[in-house]
Parts: C-alpha cells; sequence; structure tokens
C-alpha cells in the first residue's frame, strides 16, 4: 500500500538515488503543488519534498509548510534554511564534502560513481565519525566487472574496520551499505510503485522520480523507459501493480541481503522487468550483506549487541539466482 | 477419471529435453496463413552465411551457456525450404565443427525442420533428407480435410488454397520417417471442421496429431460450446475405430484438467535460442519483431557484438513461475493443468512490456476441451474394462507429444 508521496518540485531537484536529474529548470506549477499536498493529505501519504538547487519562491515555502513533510536537498542548494533544516542532505559527488558544516541531525546522501568510491574511501571513511546516517548510492552499479566486485569487497572491508572502532567509543553511526544489514530481520527496500510513488512537475505519478526523468526517447530495449501511472485529475492507476511488490520479484522474495534498495528502475534498465534484478545489484548488495555479517560477528566478540538479532547466516553465494534451483 | 487429483505439470519445455537452438532462416514463405501469428513476414530477410557461421562458432564454443547434454537445431520461417541450400551448408558445417571440436552435442543431436511440405519433393530438399535422415525430423504442417486446411493455409499470391499442393508429399514423407507428427492450430474458423480433419490425418496414415488453439485473443461467444461438441465427436470416432491403440491426438491427454500442485512454468522461452538474418538472438522466436503485434522485440544479444548473450537479460525467464505471471483465479483453478501459455503472446498483449502477466483469452476453450477430455478417457477406459483389455491398454498405450509451439 502507498504511504509515500515524493513531490519532485523541479525538472533540476537534486537526485538522491541511482538516476541523474536534469540540468534545465521546470519547477512544479503552483497549484499542481497544493493538488499534490490535498491528494496526499486524502489518502494518508507522507509528503517528501525533493528541491531544486536554487531558492523556490515564497508562495510555494508557504504551501509546503502547510502540511508536514520530510526535505530533500542538494549540498549545492542556494537556500541555506531548507539546507539546514533539511531531513537529507545529498552530496552529488565529492567537490563540496569537506567544507560541509556536517550535523548529527542529518541523513547525508553521498551520490557517486565507483571509481571515486574506490578512489576516496579514506575521504569516505573519515566522514563516518561525523555522521549520524550516511547513505552511499553508487550510481554505475549496473557496470560493475568482477574486478570491481574485488575492489568493492576490499573497501567495504576497510571501512567496518571504522565502524568497528566507532562502535568501541560508544559511538553508533549508521551507514547504510554496513549497518543497515546488522539491525534487519526483514527486507527494507525502496519499494517504489508499491509504498511510495512520486509526483512529477507535469502533475502525473510516477514510479520514481527515475521513471520521470528519463529522456522522451529513452529506451532500454523494452519501449519507452519513461512511463506515468496515472495524474492529479484520476489518481494513480498502476498497471501489473503487483510486479512491485516484493512477493512477485522472483529472485529478490529468496533473498536475505535485507538492506538491498532493490531498484526497480535499474530492474527494468538491466533485465527489462520491473521486478528482477541484474546480477550486478545483487552481487553488490550481497558483498554488503557479507561484510555486514563480518562485522556484526566482530563487534560481539566485544560484547553483547543486538541480542535480539539472529546471526546473519554464512552464504556460499553472492548472486541469489545462482542457486535458484534450491528454492 | 473425472475425479480430480493434484498433477504435476508438464511443461511444454521439460528440463530433461534437448537444448533448442532456432535458424529463422528466412521471413519469406509461399503461403500467408490467416492464423500466422508472425505479422512481419517478408521477402527481404534471409538470413546470409555469415550469420548462420558466425552464430555457431559462437555456439559451440559457449560452453557455458551451451552446457546442455543434446541438442535440437531447428530450422524455421517463413518457410525454411526456400533456404535449403542455406540449411544444407548450416547442417555439414555443424557436424565438421562438432566433430573437429570433439563437441559432446556430436553425439547426440537433430535437425528439426518444420515445413509447409511444398517444396518436399524437390530434389534439393530429398538429397538434403537422405544425407541426415539418421538425425533428421520434419514436420509438415497440415490442417486436415481439404476445406479445412484451405481456409486458412492460402497461397500469398493468388489466395488459392494450398492442400493438393501438400498432400501429394504426404506418403513420401510417411514412406522416409517414423513416428512423425504434425502440428493442426485452431483458430475460430476451424472449430467446426476439428474431427473431420483429425480423422482425416489419421486416414492419411499420420499417427500424432499435435493441435493446439492459437493464444491469440480470437475467441468468440460459442466457441466454447462448439469445440466442446467436435471434440465429443471426435472422442467416439477415435474410440469407436480404436485409433487410441496406436494414434495420439493431443487435445485428449490423462494429464490435462486437474487442479495444480507445482509452481513451474509452462514455456521454455529463455531455454531456447532463436537467431535472426540480422544475427539478433531471442529466448524464443516468438518475441522476434516479425512475431509481435504490439511490442518492441526481444534482443537478448547479437552474433555481431562479440559479447554473445546478455546473460541479465535472460534472468526473468529463467525464475519464471506460475504463481508470479497467473491471476488468483488461474492459482485456484479445478482444471488448471494443461492450460498452456506463450510467454511470447503474454508479453504482446500485457498491459505493460512484461512477460509476468498471462493472457487467458484461452481460458473458456481450455475448460472446454477438459470436460471433452474427462469424457473421452471416461468412455474409453469403461470400453476397455468391459472388453477385459485395461491394463493391456496401460502396459502399451501411446504417449501425447503435448509440446504446443
Ligand atoms: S526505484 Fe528506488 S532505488 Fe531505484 S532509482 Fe528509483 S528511488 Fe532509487
Ligand atoms: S540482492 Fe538481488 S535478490 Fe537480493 S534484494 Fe537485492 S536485488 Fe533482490
Amino acid at each position: 500500500m502507498v504511504q509515500y508521496l515524493i513531490i519532485l518540485l523541479d525538472d533540476a531537484s537534486t537526485s538522491y538515488c541511482h538516476y541523474s536529474n536534469r540540468e534545465t529548470k521546470r519547477l512544479m506549477p503552483l497549484d499542481t503543488l497544493k493538488q499534490g499536498i490535498l491528494y496526499a493529505m486524502k489518502e494518508n501519504l507522507m509528503i517528501q519534498f525533493v528541491y531544486p538547487d536554487y531558492e523556490l519562491p515564497q508562495e510555494y515555502k508557504d504551501v509546503i509548510d502547510s502540511i508536514d513533510h520530510s526535505d530533500i536537498v542538494s549540498s549545492s542548494c542556494e537556500d541555506a534554511v531548507i539546507k539546514e533544516n533539511a531531513d537529507v542532505v545529498v552530496f552529488n559527488g565529492w567537490t563540496d564534502i569537506d567544507s560541509c558544516n556536517l550535523s548529527d541531525e542529518t541523513a547525508y546522501v553521498i551520490r557517486t560513481n565507483k571509481a571515486d568510491l574506490f578512489g576516496k574511501r579514506q575521504l569516505l571513511k573519515s566522514l563516518i565519525s561525523k555522521t549520524a546516517r550516511l547513505n552511499v548510492v553508487i550510481t554505475d552499479v549496473e557496470t560493475f566487472t568482477e574486478e570491481d566486485f574485488g575492489t568493492y569487497k576490499e573497501a567495504l572491508a576497510m571501512l567496518s574496520e571504522e565502524v568497528e572502532k566507532l562502535y568501541m567509543e560508544g559511538k553508533y553511526p549508521q551507514m547504510n551499505i554496513l549497518t543497515d544489514r546488522m539491525m534487519l530481520d526483514k527486507m527494507n527496500n525502496c519499494n517504489a510503485g508499491w509504498e511510495n510513488i512520486t509526483l512529477a512537475p507535469d502533475g502525473c505519478f510516477y514510479v520514481c522520480p527515475a521513471f520521470y526523468l528519463a529522456g522522451d526517447e529513452e529506451d532500454f530495449g523494452l519501449g519507452k523507459a519513461k512511463y506515468s501511472i496515472g495524474d492529479l485529475e484520476n489518481g494513480p492507476d498502476i498497471k501489473n501493480p503487483q510486479l512491485y511488490r516484493l512477493d512477485h520479484a522472483p529472485i529478490c522474495r529468496h533473498c536475505d541481503a535485507y538492506q538491498c534498495k532493490r531498484c526497480v528502475w535499474l530492474n527494468r534498465k538491466t533485465t527489462y522487468e520491473v521486478n528482477t534484478p541484474s546480477h550486478e545489484q545483487c552481487v553488490v548488495a550481497h558483498l554488503e550483506r557479507n561484510a555486514s555479517r563480518n562485522l556484526l560477528n566482530r563487534i560481539r566478540r566485544h560484547g553483547t549487541f543486538l541480542p535480539e538479532r539472529e546471526e546473519i547466516k554464512e552464504i556460499d553465494y553472492l548472486d541469489p539466482f545462482d542457486v535458484k534451483e534450491e528454492w | 477419471m473425472g475425479k480430480k487429483k493434484n498433477a504435476k505439470e508438464r511443461s511444454a519445455y521439460n528440463d530433461d529435453m534437448r537444448k533448442c537452438i532456432t535458424f529463422i532462416v528466412t521471413k519469406d514463405c509461399q503461403l500467408a496463413c490467416k492464423y500466422c501469428y508472425l505479422v512481419g513476414k517478408n521477402s527481404k530477410e534471409r538470413m546470409s552465411w555469415d550469420v548462420a557461421k558466425r552464430t555457431i562458432d559462437y555456439i559451440l564454443s559457449d560452453t557455458e551457456n551451451f552446457s546442455d547434454e543434446c541438442v535440437q537445431f531447428d530450422f524455421i520461417g517463413g518457410e525454411p525450404f526456400l533456404e535449403i541450400d542455406l540449411i544444407d551448408k548450416i547442417c555439414d558445417y555443424l557436424k565438421i565443427e562438432m566433430y573437429r571440436r570433439n563437441h559432446k552435442w556430436f553425439n547426440d543431436y537433430v535437425f528439426m525442420v518444420t515445413t509447409n511440405g511444398l517444396n518436399y519433393h524437390s530434389e534439393k530438399v530429398q538429397r538434403f533428407i537422405s544425407k541426415n535422415i539418421t538425425h533428421l525430423q520434419i514436420c509438415i504442417t497440415i490442417d486436415g480435410t481439404e476445406r479445412k486446411h484451405d481456409i486458412n493455409r492460402i497461397y500469398k499470391e493468388s489466395g488459392r488454397g494450398s492442400y493438393r499442393d501438400v498432400v501429394k508429399n504426404i506418403p513420401l514423407w510417411l514412406s522416409q520417417f517414423e513416428g512423425i507428427h504434425t502440428k493442426v492450430t485452431i483458430s475460430h474458423d476451424d472449430i467446426p471442421y476439428i474431427k473431420e480433419s483429425v480423422a482425416h490425418l489419421f486416414n492419411l496414415g499420420i499417427q500424432n496429431v499435435l493441435i493446439n488453439c492459437v493464444f491469440e485473443d480470437v475467441w468468440e461467444e460459442g466457441d466454447d460450446k462448439l469445440l466442446e461438441e467436435q471434440l465429443i465427436q471426435l472422442a467416439d470416432y477415435i474410440i469407436d475405430n480404436r485409433y487410441y491403440i496406436d494414434h495420439t491426438c493431443s487435445f485428449f491427454d490423462e494429464n490435462i484438467g486437474h487442479p495444480l500442485a507445482d509452481d513451474g512454468n509452462w514455456c521454455g522461452a529463455g531455454m531456447m535460442l532463436s537467431v535472426d538474418a540480422a544475427g539478433n538472438f531471442y529466448p524464443c522466436t516468438r518475441f522476434a519483431a516479425y512475431s509481435l503485434r504490439s511490442r518492441k522485440p526481444i534482443i537478448i544479444g547479437n552474433v555481431y557484438s562479440g559479447t554473445g548473450i546478455n546473460k541479465n537479460l535472460l534472468r526473468p525467464y529463467l525464475t519464471l513461475k506460475r504463481s508470479l505471471q497467473s491471476s488468483e483465479e488461474c492459482m485456484k483453478c479445478e482444471v488448471a493443468s494443461g492450460c498452456a501459455w506463450c510467454q511470447g503472446e503474454n508479453y504482446d498483449a500485457a498491459d505493460t512490456p512484461t512477460i509476468y502477466q498471462r493472457s487467458t483469452t484461452i481460458c473458456k476453450m481450455h475448460k472446454a476441451r477438459v470436460r471433452a477430455n474427462n469424457y473421452y478417457w471416461n468412455k474409453l477406459f469403461r470400453k476397455l474394462e468391459l472388453e477385459g483389455r485395461r491394463e493391456e491398454f496401460e502396459k502399451s498405450k501411446p504417449t501425447v507429444n503435448n509440446t504446443i509451439c
């Protein structure tokens, strides 16, 4: 059941995930914004606003303030007030991380490609202690090679040493790729199209911003990558809605990499089916899962930790597809 | 019979079956069959030798993706025998290469050609047959009686029926192969002729008739009743004439019409491979552009790309389950077993571009078939019991081939 409405205020609103935003501005008409909020109120949805970098007109701010919500902004947002009070601040790359005043009230997202991630892992390590929550989003997961998997595994091992050290000091920083799996006993995926949908500046609903921002002619093979799932006037009408649910995901429903985003956008891009992940998405998530397993075991060597959580099992595969005969 | 039991579904593509590799050698055909699912047939797309050779070189060297113990090389079209020279060359090269590479398939391979039969008697085709007879199967498609065959199977240019030109080749075909079957496809217009057509094929000497209703949305009000009537007449005919001893008609199958216990997929798309004139690879021929009405083709690789098959694109096929694509009604259906689907048609007819939405236009036809099928087995078993021959029949009954594509 849909619980969240993500409102993309502008085509140029920051990306906080695997997709890229547009450079050209297209602000959501004020009336659309009002209708979107009204819709969310009537449907009992929590709203997340995603901001562009420029400062919004005051009338927009007033309308936004009329409803309880959370804010996602980029670290390069010119509106200092919005940025300071945001729930989530996104770094698009690594350039302004050093100069940013990190707050432990805020969750941070760092969007990075694999090359930068591998190259800047020391910098990433140093950020763990400065933030309460850091989400790493790899923007080119689909391009991972065998060699990249090896490098990522090493990077995760190095980062988990830091997390272990901080835990021993009584600090409990969160980092999606390492600590989330320790805390979970069931899937906690993105769930776009199932628990959350997006309202775009054109007044239409989309599974997630990626499905709106895809170029009009973008085509991964099965036809247009961009498709809407309804509009404000008639409400969302998702065709084949079951395909966004975990119980209709042939591989994921057997998986215990609970922290995985299970990104339906990447699924569509790489396998053409929103419910089927690529090998690369699965292996990356399993490297994280296994790194969490090792981290949890190591922390527990120092004393009782999360006693109610079961041990994360040792498994001998990195892609659940490889053990499909056992399902 | 008649009592429901949980059945393990037999899929159209069992794990123990051969790897099927299909060469779409041409998209041209002399006929323009009205029910033909190949909406994009044309005379331009003929496979070149370069595409064929590269495909063979790739398939025989990629032992990871093609690890199956045995293989069937299918040749389809259009009408494949329009490209007999190419087929002959492909088969020669395959044999030489499998031998030269010491490939395990050299011990167990089959060539299969599905043809409209018009060129069957030609010198070239006959030479090809005698050269490959020990590893060859040929299926000539003949729809039944002349009037039934000629409703659909007409010449492209003249619109004339093709029955007479095909039937004259049947005796030659029968004399060259054992245990042959023909495939009959039933669409709306054909229903009244089912009984006479199957009877006719049996009378021509064809012992196994593979017959199925098309998966496309062609059925009209009352078609199910009509199908049931035809099949009951056919059941009487088969039983009264004792054809059940050594003939089969795939409409009658003991395994159909039960609730289902397993969650397997029906269709073998993704476990097979098709290649067309452009060197594009498909999970099955039904995903090639010329087979699709309203969707884009699903191309999983190209022989010129150098990267072989994109394995990510096969993942949806290889993990597909009945429950993931069927409605609750289908999952709970009391007569579900044998209710087939075609993944390509599902994809073509779905509300979104997915293979995970099962088309159920066949539903009422399947239920009609199940009723007639129940009648057939109840009648046959009673007769055999009264004659004291049930046990004998059980030991020697012919196996029904339920392949639907
Ligand atoms: S589907 Fe979810 S995880 Fe994927 S890009 Fe969209 S929001 Fe991100
Ligand atoms: S690791 Fe793979 S199977 Fe598991 S949830 Fe993620 S995408 Fe799905």
